[in-house]
Order: structure tokens, then C-alpha cells, then sequence
């Protein structure tokens, strides 16, 4: 365990780096466009529009008002989860020619990947809440109360799990094609469009969809302003130990990375 | 592991210095796995699993290239050493283990000091940023922090002579003109210890005379030097001591004039 304090330590004092360069590729991303970065929160709130307004007369909702707040707060979620494990399979196949030629220690790219995926996400989050509170007007006092904790055990998770999905990535160059499909049907599954309810007998399904217990406990931290802090403390255990054994194991595969890449 | 150098002003304290070994190898193996196909299909282990095979690949599988061989040399304070051996001698690979990049299959290797590895010309930031976003990223990560910064792109503006092109992305840059920004970064600072691949340098030609002097003089700075070149006159230029590879081994550590010798007589 020594070597994943080290790591953190390095992540620490690295940690102006990674994030600047992090700041630069999103800054870099919307340089040519007129909205910039706007356009984050801008694309989930036409898919939070389009999806609410299909789905809420498919499903024939009672309460419109609240069915978009809860699919629009789901989306914005799993938009960031989605996005983070989509993008890291390839993750050090992307910085190779880095790895192999510079004695960065990896998590350092990984850092930087997750700041990325955060930054999106906050900036996503922040115009969703902002436009969803003409229907809820607590969402964003829920966010920086009840949401704390859930908020923070996603934000841990973005780290982790795609940290692992990217070791694994280096192992089997297959996953890149793999994972954009498991989660796209993992999403159909959660029960983000649509309430655990309707899944009936199925609901068991959800609960022991890893996603969905990230996602969940924000959103209803979010919508009902109800703090589950047995789950949400379960949950941060679980991410430390997940961020730990990720660490633990990119550090194992450091002296194979240039090789794999 | 980075070790604190003291006592320098007297004459003992500076051949203590001098004496300290920087870094050492003992029986220094590097094994480089060759991917094979078979090893990374994802389908061919999960095969393997369901039929009573390891989810794990076994250390032995596969096939592994003896990149170095036996390598023992201890590298000192203030020595400015020549790795000489043609294309695929393990040059390249000697300068990758001792920056950390590669780590010893087998053996003892202990850095005492930092070593910068020069090999590559690439940035580490996207080739989207603008060159000040460049600089700004590569100074953070030597240092942490901005603290210094702004003499640093002054003087990176002024050498690489960029100008208002500074403000583009890197991308819409010639090669000449990414060359040129990135030589000035990475000659902005001192390092403990250099390791250097002849590779490295500038490709502008009219930037090549200013390249020469800057180049020059950032090396005399380096505490240490490891130089892999083919060039007898760069070597000269910068060395006393020369390492011969051969087939991942080193055949020859000597002077540099008698290492030029063996190579020229022994591995030509």
C-alpha cells in the first residue's frame, strides 16, 4: 500500500499540472465555437427536451414537471459516468508515445482524464440544475446540502472504475469496442427514463447495477432533499477501497505500460 | 529517490561530491515482452478461463526480448558519459531504464538523482493549446507551480522566436516552429541529470546555429550527462567516459577515446 500513498502524494503535488491541462483541453474543445463551453450543459438540456418530452408521452406521465427533473437529473449523471468509462479503454494507448518517452508516472495522465471528465461534468450539472429548477426549485439548495456526500461519492467513482476499465483496456485492446455496448445497454436497464417501479419483478436488476447505486442516491438526494447517510457512507468506503485497489494495480502494471502501449 | 548534495565548499567536500555515485546498476536485466495477439485477445482468455486455463497470463508466456544483458556500470557526480553501439545495440533502452521509464526485469538499479530524459520530441500537452497553454503545462510540472513562470515564457518567447504565434493552437504550427518552441522549453531549466538521445534536437536549419550554442550550454549545465549519439564529434564535444553497447550488453566502459576505439575495432 506504500506505493499508493506515493502515488497520491505525487498526484498531490502534481496537482496544479494535471488539472491546467485538463482546463486547456476543454478550453481547447470549444476554442472555434461561439457558445464554448456552454455547449456542455447546452447538449444534455436538448437531450433532457427531447427524451422528456418522447418518453413522458410514451410512459403518459401525471406529473410532467417532475418526470423532468428526475430524467433530466439522471441523464446529466450517466452522461458522466458514460463519458468516463467510454473514453478509457484507449486512454494510455492516446498518451503512448508519452509513455514511452517521458518518466511521468502514469496516474498522472489518469489524473488529468479524470479532472477532464469532472470539469465536463460541473459544468454540465451546473446549467441542467440551473434550467431544471424552473420545474424544482430546491434542486441546487438539495445539491449543496443533502447531495454533498453523494455528489462527492460520484465524483470518486469517475476516478476508479474507469481507472480500471482503462488497466484493463492496455490488457485487451477488444474492450474498446466492448464497452461502448455494455453501456449503452446497462443505461437501457437503469432505470433512468423511466421509474425502478415499472421494472416490476425485474427491479432486482437495478440494484445490483453498479452504475445505477452511483446515480441513484445523488438524484434522490437531489429531488427528494432525503440524505440515506448509511448508503451514502457505504458508498464512500467503497470508493476509497476502489480507488485504492485501482491505484494499487495501475502501479503493479507501470513497469509493463510502455510495452502494452 | 532524490539525495541532498552538501558540504561543497571545500576541496574534500568537492571530491566527495565528485566520488558519489549518482547511478548504479549491478547485473541489470531488461526483458521486453513481445504482445502477441494471442496473449491480448480478450476472447482467446476468456476461452482459456472456461476450459480450466488462467484468467492471468504467466510470467514466462509469450515471447520476451533481452533488451539489456548483465549490465553493470556505476555512474558518478559530474561525469559526462558516451553511449556509443549502433541501432539496436541498447543505447535507447539504457537511457529509457535509467530515467525510470523501464524498470529492471531482474538486477539492482539505484538512481540517486533525478534523471530528465530528453529522447523524444513531443509535447506533453495537446497538440490542441496554443503554445503559451504549452509552456504554462510543461512549467507546472517541473515545478509545481507558477512561481518563476513568467521569466520562463520571456525567455521561451525570445529564443524560439514564436512571437504572436504563441497564441495559436500547436497544431497549425510547422514542424519547424513546434520544434523550435519545444527545444526552448526544454532547455529553460537545469536538470541533476541528463539523459540525452542524439535524436533529440532541432530540425529548422536557420534555428540550428542558435539551437547550437543554446544546446551547448544547457548541457554544461546538466550535473550529469548521458549522451547516446553516433555523431564521434558530439561525443567528443561533451565526454570523457564511453559506454559500448552490443546486443544489450556493455562490452567496453572505458575513457571516451578508448571506447571509440574498441567500437570502431570491435563492433563495425
Amino acid at each position: 500500500m506504500n506505493s499508493v500513498f506515493k502515488s497520491l502524494d505525487y498526484a498531490r503535488r502534481t496537482r496544479r499540472a494535471w488539472w491546467f491541462t485538463a482546463t486547456s483541453r476543454t478550453r481547447a474543445r470549444f476554442a472555434r465555437t461561439a457558445l464554448g463551453s456552454f455547449w456542455l450543459g447546452l447538449s444534455n438540456l436538448l437531450s433532457i427536451s427531447a427524451l422528456s418530452l418522447v418518453y413522458g408521452t410514451v410512459f403518459k406521465v401525471k406529473d410532467f414537471g417532475h418526470y423532468v427533473v428526475y430524467l433530466g437529473t439522471g441523464l446529466v449523471i450517466w452522461n458522466a459516468i458514460a463519458a468516463a468509462l467510454t473514453s478509457a479503454p484507449t486512454l494510455f494507448e492516446y498518451n503512448s508515445n508519452h509513455i514511452k518517452n517521458s518518466n511521468l508516472n502514469p496516474i498522472f495522465y489518469t489524473l488529468e482524464e479524470w479532472a477532464f471528465q469532472v470539469q465536463t461534468f460541473l459544468q454540465s450539472i451546473g446549467l441542467v440544475l440551473l434550467v431544471l429548477s424552473f420545474f424544482q426549485p430546491t434542486l441546487l439548495l438539495h445539491l449543496f446540502t443533502v447531495g454533498f456526500l453523494p455528489f462527492i461519492n460520484l465524483i470518486l467513482f469517475l476516478y476508479w472504475l474507469p481507472l480500471l476499465v482503462c488497466l484493463m483496456g492496455v490488457r485487451f485492446p477488444d474492450l474498446f469496442q466492448l464497452i461502448p455496448i455494455v453501456v449503452q445497454l446497462v443505461f437501457l436497464l437503469s432505470p433512468i427514463l423511466y421509474d425502478k417501479s415499472n421494472l416490476g419483478d425485474m427491479a432486482w436488476t437495478a440494484d445490483i447495477n453498479p452504475l445505477y447505486r452511483v446515480l441513484s442516491p445523488l438524484r434522490h438526494a437531489l429531488i427528494q432533499g432525503d440524505f440515506k447517510i448509511g448508503q451514502s457512507l457505504a458508498l464512500l468506503i467503497v470508493n476509497l477501497f476502489g480507488i485504492s485497489i485501482s491505484i494499487y494495480l495501475l502501479n503493479r502494471m507501470r513497469r509493463h505500460l510502455p510495452f502494452f502501449v | 529517490m532524490a539525495s541532498t548534495f552538501t558540504d561543497t565548499s571545500t576541496e574534500s567536500g568537492f571530491n566527495s561530491l565528485l566520488d558519489k555515485p549518482v547511478l548504479e546498476l549491478y547485473d541489470v536485466n531488461l526483458r521486453i515482452p513481445v504482445s502477441t495477439k494471442e496473449a491480448r485477445s480478450l476472447k482467446k482468455v476468456l476461452i482459456r478461463s472456461v476450459t480450466g486455463g488462467s484468467l492471468m497470463r504467466k510470467e514466462g508466456q509469450g515471447a520476451e526480448i533481452e533488451a539489456l544483458r548483465a549490465v553493470n556500470c556505476i555512474i558518478r557526480h559530474g561525469e559526462r558519459v558516451a553511449l556509443i553501439g549502433h541501432n539496436g545495440a541498447g543505447k535507447s533502452t539504457f537511457l529509457r531504464l535509467v530515467s525510470g521509464i523501464y524498470q529492471p526485469s531482474t538486477g539492482i538499479f539505484r538512481a540517486h538523482c533525478s534523471v530528465f530524459p530528453m529522447i523524444q520530441k513531443s509535447f506533453i500537452t495537446s497538440q490542441d493549446l496554443n503554445g503559451m497553454q504549452a509552456a504554462k503545462g510543461h512549467y507546472l510540472l517541473i515545478h509545481g507551480s507558477l512561481r518563476g513562470f513568467d521569466d520562463f515564457l520571456g525567455d521561451v518567447i525570445e529564443f524560439s522566436g514564436l512571437g504572436d504565434f504563441m497564441h495559436l493552437p500547436i497544431k497549425s504550427y510547422s514542424e519547424g516552429m513546434a520544434a523550435r518552441l519545444l527545444f526552448s522549453m526544454l532547455t529553460s531549466s537545469q536538470h541533476e541529470c541528463l539523459a540525452l538521445d542524439e535524436g533529440f534536437g532541432t530540425s529548422d536549419a536557420r534555428f540550428f546555429a542558435k539551437a547550437k550554442l543554446r544546446m551547448e550550454k544547457f548541457i554544461a549545465s546538466a550535473g550529469t550527462l548521458l549522451l547516446a549519439s553516433h555523431s564521434n564529434e558530439l561525443l567528443r564535444q561533451f565526454c570523457t567516459r564511453g559506454l559500448v553497447f552490443d546486443q544489450g550488453q556493455i562490452v567496453c566502459d572505458a575513457s571516451l577515446e578508448e571506447s571509440l576505439a574498441y567500437y570502431h575495432e570491435f563492433c563495425i
